[in-house]
């Protein structure tokens, strides 16, 4: 299968799709989010299949790295039968309220939804389209259509061989009625899911082929270049125009919420001219701001009086007060940024008529919104072509690229701008991770069973910045007030049997753009709670893994992954010489995962070198790239816990590149392992629940290597990394 | 004017001498395979070959290149011929991606100067290249693979 160019493919498939006849078009029924929007325009939610056996179809999901346009493809083309290579994957150009997720209202690639969102509705379209072509084939050849079956693109009578592709079949086919209840084929019959199949995208992503947002090429093309204002509320107080009047390619410099981009025939120019642009920016509240004084309100929270609380099972003051054993401890991890390795970018043409745009989001709705708002832009005039993305993690979720890129389009008549962020925009511009503080106090009993659990949790509510009410989120959540998912994510929905249980959020407001990177809540909570959970282990003179099974009594997926991960690590036996071993595991997504980080730590140097990670994530459709997950998630979490972390000065990120926001390099890399439970669960996510496991597990390492406990990230603040 | 061999073909091109090769290269070129990442020479994003010798293209001055051969991804070889890029495509290396044209053109540079590296060879020749997906273990085996085609 080939991935054809995205745009051409889309606009094909809309006009063929609008075009009666020539095809079997079988829409996706989404009956879980019915009525969730209103179906204005043009439903883009269907596969296609067309005269020459093409199929087609549109998932809201950005390929951004995690694999999904593969793992669609395979769901798809297993029930159909179809033939592997016939399979077209694109994406709709506009966002249709068809594709909105649930509680978010939005198409957004996001929460780890690609595979599990996405299955049953595709694989029931598939299997609907399948009936049909069978039908209409059992019609041509006079036979029953229980004595056909669909393989490789083609519908075959297995009793004379006689076969049709599935192209001279899609005319009949098309007009039969929809089955409301097609049979789904059987597991053993199901021949691509739950195998390695190669990712669609490998060949063009070895060769420079495959189209990011910043490859983008269109005729009469101009380069921008941006000067934002370092402080993240502040906005332009002036700027002059005529400093950079004479530079060469300078074609026009345009004013842009918080900043301005300077347009030039090629971006190197447009880069220099930016950097040479006179401009000055207000003075604002938050000019003072450092890290310094953000720990300090963050600690000051948690001594609050008045904090409502989240979470509540049981009594668990009473517990705390009688507890023959109590225990207490505070952690904090920093702001971090995303440092994809494409930087935010986007290429807009536009004008009052029509605007389109090519960009590499995972949030298509929010550019939509993000346009609407600023330049009362009706949404059928708006055309968004999603490239493939140069990694994501949660930051390409904005729109505010979007705006700067029509804005510049505008200001040149709606020509073509393609506006890039320098990697210095791109770290300095934020949207960050939030820095959190969390404090635990534990009441464990005389047989060292935690009775009852109080955690309170500072910082900012950052679901109050996607549109999510807290009272509402706690009502439909089973929460008491103030609950904000991407903040208590992983906290107040911990899967270990804890009878009495409080959980609370002192909640800081700060003047800091914040984002959902990978994993959100869990990407800290993770760290906070099995950290917590280790120390208790200690506490009450119990192995770390057997303290947490005696936790998990009834939560099978939980001990499922314990076990597995156990049994590959050799938990039972004493680990080789010099090498200390930190068990985790976090449930997110859906999905559970556990881990062991294999250490070796001497003179206060840590070198991580083997991981060990079981996971549980339902069926894994492709095995394969279940793998590349983890082992990437790994990796990814590493480098942030050992060394990543953006610090504040003067209202303003210190940060700006590589070389002070260091990623892991190669040689630092550990082995990974990866072992896949399938024991019937549900359908998990994948690109994100390998994180969360993996920084409580290398600080319980180091613990257990020095009994040295880190509770605050990065380690590389306490440590040699 | 600067001239220079560009895949095997002759070009010549009008800029600042000053100018990154990777903005002439992308921009005026055509040729987008070669990425940017981070414009100081630490991520690897834009690795080409300068002579058969892999070089940071967003800190190779334009002027620099006057008479020389440069290989970009596209010219590495027809089709992913390369053993690189066919080791890449049989264990699935890329997630994003965008990093992977710069890795695959320092494995290769590194693979044509000691066809069967060690572990610690690969990790010392592929440390200016970083990935953010975090690939690095199919890299290391990718290699491995390539050095024994």
């Amino acid at each position: 299968m080939k991935l054809q160019d995205v745009s051409l493919t889309r606009r094909s498939f809309l006009a063929g799709a609008v075009a009666a006849g020539v095809a079997l078009v079988v829409p996706l029924r989404l009956p879980i989010w019915a009525g969730q929007g209103e179906a204005a325009g043009l439903s883009q939610a269907f596969i296609r299949i067309d005269t020459s056996g093409q199929v087609t179809f549109l998932l809201p999901t950005s390929e951004m790295g995690q694999g999904t346009h593969t793992g669609q493809a395979q769901i798809l083309a297993d029930e159909l039968g179809a033939d592997w290579s016939s399979i077209v994957v694109g994406m709709p150009n506009q966002p249709t309220p068809d594709y909105r997720i649930p509680f978010i209202g939005q198409m957004r690639s996001v929460g780890s939804f690609g595979i599990r969102f996405w299955h049953d509705p595709l694989r029931l379209a598939a299997a609907q389209a399948r009936e049909m072509l069978t039908q209409a084939a059992a019609e041509r050849l006079g036979v029953a259509p229980a004595a056909l079956h669909a393989e490789n693109g083609f519908i075959v009578h297995s009793g004379s061989g006689r076969r049709i592709p599935f192209g001279e079949l899609v005319e009949d086919a098309s007009s039969l009625p929809v089955p409301e209840e097609p049979t789904l084929r059987p597991e053993d019959q199901r021949t691509l899911s739950g195998r390695r199949v190669p990712r669609l995208d490998t060949p063009e992503k070895v060769t420079g082929k495959a189209v990011y947002a910043v490859d983008v090429e269109r005729e009469g093309m101009l380069y921008g270049a941006v000067r934002l204002a370092p402080v993240f509320s502040a906005d332009i107080e002036a700027f002059d125009e005529s400093s950079v009047a004479g530079m060469p390619g300078v074609v026009a410099v345009v004013r842009v919420p918080r900043g301005a981009v300077v347009v030039a025939d090629s971006w190197w120019q447009a880069k220099r001219a930016a950097d040479a642009l006179g401009i000055t920016f207000t003075a604002t509240d938050a000019d003072a701001l450092s890290t310094e004084a953000i720990d300090t309100m963050l600690r000051e929270a948690l001594d609050r009086p008045d904090v409502p609380v989240s979470t509540l099972r049981g009594d668990a003051e009473a517990t705390l007060s009688t507890a023959g054993q109590v225990v207490e401890a505070e952690y904090s991890v920093p702001l971090l940024t995303h440092m994809s390795m494409e930087p935010i970018n986007c290429t807009a043409e536009s004008t009052e008529e029509r605007t389109e745009l090519w960009i590499g989001t995972q949030g298509q709705d929010v550019v939509r919104m993000t346009l609407e708002n600023a330049l009362q832009l009706p949404a059928e005039r708006l055309f968004i072509n999603t490239t493939y993305l140069g990694g994501g993690f949660g930051r390409k979720t904005h729109g505010e690229i979007a705006l700067q890129a029509a804005l510049a389009s505008r200001a040149v008549n709606g020509r073509p701008v393609k506006v890039l962020w320098a990697r210095e925009d791109d770290v300095r511009q934020g949207q960050y991770r939030q820095t959190m503080r969390c404090r635990f106090r534990a009441a464990l009993d005389d047989a060292g069973n935690i009775t009852g659990m109080r955690i309170r949790l500072a910082g900012p509510q950052m679901g109050r910045e996607y549109g999510m009410d807290p009272e509402q989120m706690a009502q439909a959540t089973g929460n008491l007030a103030n609950f904000d998912p991407f903040s208590l994510g992983g906290l107040s929905d911990m899967r270990y049997v804890i009878p009495n249980f409080v959980v609370e959020h002192a909640v800081v407001d700060l003047p800091i753009p914040l984002c959902p990177w990978r994993s959100i809540a869990h990407s800290f909570n993770g760290f906070f709670f099995e950290s917590f959970m280790d120390e208790c282990a200690s506490a009450a003179g119990r192995d770390p893994l057997e303290f947490r099974r005696r936790h998990s009594e009834g939560q099978e997926r939980m001990l499922a992954v314990l076990d597995r991960v156990a049994e590959m690590s050799r938990w039972d036996e004493p680990a080789p010489e010099g090498v200390a071993r930190g068990l985790a595991v976090v449930e997110s997504y859906g999905s559970y995962v556990a881990q062991v980080v294999e250490a070796r730590v001497d003179d206060d140097d840590i070198n991580v070198e083997r991981v060990h990670v079981a996971i549980d994530c339902g069926h894994a459709i492709n095995p394969d790239q279940v793998e590349a997950q983890m082992q990437g998630s790994v990796i990814d979490a590493l480098g942030a816990a050992l060394r990543q972390r953006v610090t504040i000065r003067d209202g303003r990120a210190e940060q700006s590149n590589f070389h002070d926001y260091p990623l892991l390099r190669i040689g630092e890399a550990p082995a990974v392992v990866v072992s896949i439970v399938e024991i019937g669960s549900p359908l998990g996510g994948v690109g994100e629940p390998g994180v969360p496991p993996l920084a409580p597990a290398l600080a319980n390492a180091l613990f257990a290597a020095t009994q040295q406990r880190i509770r605050h990230l990065p380690l590389a603040d306490h440590i040699q990394v | 004017m600067t001239a220079f061999t560009l895949n095997g073909r002759a070009v010549e091109v009008a800029a600042a001498p000053d100018t990154p090769l990777l903005w002439v290269i992308r921009e005026q070129l055509k040729l987008t395979g070669t990425k940017y990442g981070c414009g100081i020479a630490q991520c690897g994003a834009c690795t080409l070959h300068v002579d058969d010798e892999p070089v940071r293209a967003c800190v190779f001055p334009l002027s620099a290149a006057e008479g020389r051969s440069v290989t970009t991804i596209e010219g590495l070889s027809e089709e992913g011929a390369h053993p690189v890029q066919q080791a890449w495509v049989e264990l699935d290396v890329p997630q994003c991606g965008y990093c992977q044209s710069g890795q695959i053109m320092s494995a290769a540079a590194l693979l044509a100067r000691n066809p069967s590296p060690s572990d610690a060879e690969i990790d010392t020749a592929m440390a200016g290249n970083l990935c953010r997906c975090g690939t690095y273990v199919r890299i290391r085996a990718a290699i491995h693979r390539a050095s024994e085609a």
